[in-house]
Formats: structure tokens, sequence, C-alpha cells
């Protein structure tokens, strides 16, 4: 978003009709801020009232510029606090969601997309935050239903096969005994094929990224591997030519995760080693290119090279997702059959994990850290 | 949602100073960002992301 959508032009025209900030989640000195405003989801887009210190407006995902647009139109609306019983009932929501109350903001979702009027233009995105709370909070009946009967409103929109694309990876994650995982399999996988043919959307190359991956979860979910292989091949290829017709070395990079995903995905890790190295080349302050280059190497049974790139990610991380970072070295050290050196650096993981700020320091990867080291 | 949680990942870093040339962001000081949208009347616009 930032290489693509923030520095667009047509944005200008919003300058000052907002003060404006960007937080990195990973530094130390947003502790305090995240302590009051949780971030599960990044990118997160939010618009504050400034009287109230609250939440008027929450986006959890990235936009396009027609997206952001109406996003931050909605802001402005909320903080003014014009609106209907549904625009009462989303503002309630986004101001649960953003105080982590993810459960308790599902509920509010829901009853603002109920309450929806006929052309309802936030219809979208509560519809969008619906599922992505249910999702986060263990419905997932919840979010594949909902999809289904939310996607014939939406269809032809961004938001359409957003809510088309998390319905179907919830619809795949239901238990295979559950009597409704199939129809909702094969009606969202529909819904999703619908979108990505349909030219008319306005779609960043992460958006069309995000349906492959739909289709191919899906694919995978029904059982059916060939098709799923095809895809990724497709999908692959997709990505990079996205990257060749990249215009700066942010925008080809942050095609990076994705190709890295469908080559491993494609048993060609190989295929990553020379995209990476030009991006530490590129970005040599950015850790996220080692880092990644030292799944590729370990993926290639490269374990000196993999140690060697996951020292230089290291030496440059920062935050929370560093401890990622350290849970990579104590995997490559496994698949080494270095069994203490494994040790050693999950004991190294949670001395770092404990030592973040409140509002960084997550109990959860505390226990988790704990409970791998138990099993090594 | 899967769609974001998977593909989140696209939203990469860039430098600070690409934002600013059309939308003029103040980078992770949110006591100075609250201050100014008390000060001047006007919403405040966060943008929560990570290097990735």
């Amino acid at each position: 978003m930032r290489a693509y959508v923030l520095t667009d032009k047509a944005l200008e025209r919003y300058a000052g009709r907002f003060v404006w900030l960007a937080v990195d989640t990973e530094d130390a000195k947003n502790a305090a801020f995240l302590k009051k405003f949780p971030i599960p989801v990044l990118p997160t887009l939010l618009v504050i009232d400034p009287k109230k210190e609250s939440v008027a407006m929450r986006y959890p995902g990235g936009a396009t510029v027609p997206q952001l647009k109406k996003l931050l139109d909605d802001g402005e609306r909320a903080v003014k606090g014009k609106g209907n019983t549904a625009d009462e009932a989303l503002a309630r929501a986004d101001a649960l969601a953003s105080a982590g109350k993810t459960k308790e903001a599902a509920a509010e979702y829901a009853a603002a997309v109920k309450a929806a009027p006929k052309g309802w233009s936030r219809l979208g995105r509560a519809s969008e935050s619906l599922l992505l709370a249910l999702s986060m909070t263990n419905q997932g009946e919840d979010c594949a239903t909902q999809a289904a009967t939310l996607y014939p409103k939406l269809k032809g929109t961004i938001s359409g096969a957003n809510v088309a694309s998390t319905g179907v990876g919830c619809a795949g994650d239901l238990p295979a005994e559950n009597p409704k995982r199939a129809a909702l399999l094969s009606t969202l996988e529909t819904a999703t094929r619908e979108a990505f043919d349909d030219k008319s959307i306005v779609m960043s190359g992460d958006d069309r990224s995000g349906l492959y991956q739909a289709l191919i979860g899906a694919r995978e979910a029904a059982g059916d591997k060939e098709s799923a292989q095809k895809l990724t091949a497709e999908w692959s290829a997709f990505l990079d030519a996205q990257a060749a017709k990249a215009k700066t070395p942010e925008q080809r990079a942050s095609y990076d995760p994705h190709r890295l995903s469908a080559y491993m995905a494609l048993k060609t890790p190989e295929k990553a080693v020379p995209m990476l190295e030009q991006t530490e080349r590129d970005l040599p302050g950015d850790y996220n290119a080692p880092s990644r280059l030292a799944v590729a190497y370990k993926a290639m049974g490269k374990f000196d090279e993999a140690l060697a790139a996951n020292d230089r990610a290291l030496a440059k991380a920062y935050g929370p997702r560093k401890i990622g970072i350290y849970r990579t070295r104590a995997d490559i050290y496994i698949a080494k059959g270095d069994k203490e050196a494994a040790k050693k650096t999950i004991n190294d993981a949670i001395a770092y994990a404990e030592s973040l700020p409140e509002g960084q320091k997550s109990d959860r990867t505390v226990a988790a850290l704990k409970k791998k080291l138990e099993t090594m | 949602m899967r769609k974001v949680l998977l593909t989140l990942t696209l939203f990469l870093a860039a430098t600070a100073a690409r934002a600013k040339e059309v939308l003029p962001f103040i980078e992770n000081d949110y006591t100075k960002a609250i201050a100014r949208a008390k000060t001047s009347h006007v919403p405040l616009f966060v943008e929560a992301w990570a290097p990735w």
C-alpha cells in the first residue's frame, strides 16, 4: 500500500482534511499506541476522533486508491456522528474491534449488516470486517454462511471479491464432517471465481494474488491436488509478471513474499534466491530479504547459507517479528540435526519476547515458545 | 479473513519520504499527531503497518 497507494496524486485533495500518522507496529516507540489500539492485522487503517480519542472508522486490510477515498469519506462521516441505525452499529463494532473485543465486535458488525438500508455504501466494509471478526474468533461456519448470504449483495465490487475469498477460506477450514461444508465450499468457490473473472472490478496485484490463493485453497480443500497445483503455477507466473512491471525496487519487492510462497509450493525454492538477493542489494536496511533467503536456503537443504542469511536478518530486525526469525533459525538447526543449538535459539527467542514492552509483548507468543522448547 | 491474513504480506515498507510526497505523514508519534488533530479540528488518519 505504501509502495502503490499512498503516493497517488489522486489523494492530494484529502491532505488538509486529516492529520496523517504512520505507525510501524514493530517499533518500540509505538508500544503505548498499540496498547491503546491493538492491531492484530496488518495493515490496519483507522480514523480517530480527536475529541474522544476513539476509533471512528477501522479497516483491517490494504486498500486501493478508490477504496481509500471511500474509507476517508466514511471516517469523516463517522466522526461527525451522522448516520442511521446501521452506521451506529458499525461505529460500535469498529470501536470494539479496536479495543481488542473481537467477539463483541462480530455481533455488532452482524447487527450493522442486518440493519443496512438498501444502497448503504458501508455494507462492503461492514461485511469484510464481520467475516474477519468471525474467522478470528473461530466461528468458521458463521463466517462462510454470512459470506454466502452477503456475496450476492456485493457482487461486482472489491468488497464482494474479498467476502467471497474470505468465505471460501472459512468453508475450507470447516471439519470434513460438517454437513454444510461441501455446499458452502462450492457456492463460495464459484463466487470467488466469478469475482476473479470480473474485469470491471478495480483490483490491485495484491487483491488478485489473494484471489489466486483463495482458489488454490478451495481446490485443495476439495481434494483436487492437480487443479491446485496448476493454479499455483498460474499464480506464480502472474506474480513474476507483476514484479517485472514494477517501477521501483519497493514495488518489485512487495511481491517477494508471495513469490517465495508460490516457489515453495511448487517445490522450486531455488527460484527465490536471485530475486531475494536483488532485494537485499536494493533495500539493504530491510531484514525481510535475508529472512526469506534463510527460508529458501533451508528448503534447499543449504543449512550453512540459511544460517548466514538468518544472521544478517537478526542483525537488522526489531520488534515482535524478530521472534519469527529466531523460530526459523531454530528450525534450520533442527533440520541440520543440531538440537542443542535449536534449544538455545528458542531460549534466546523467549528472552527477547519477554523483553518487549507492553503493547508489543504477547503472553500467547511466550507460552507458544515455551511449549515448543518442551517438545524439543 | 483468510485473504487479508494471507495477503497482508504485500504491503511492504517503502521510505517515509515517498508517502510524504502526497500526504504529510507524521511517523511513529501518536502524541504529536493527536495533538495536531485536536488543534486543527480534523480527524486523525492512522496507517498501522510493518516492514514486510
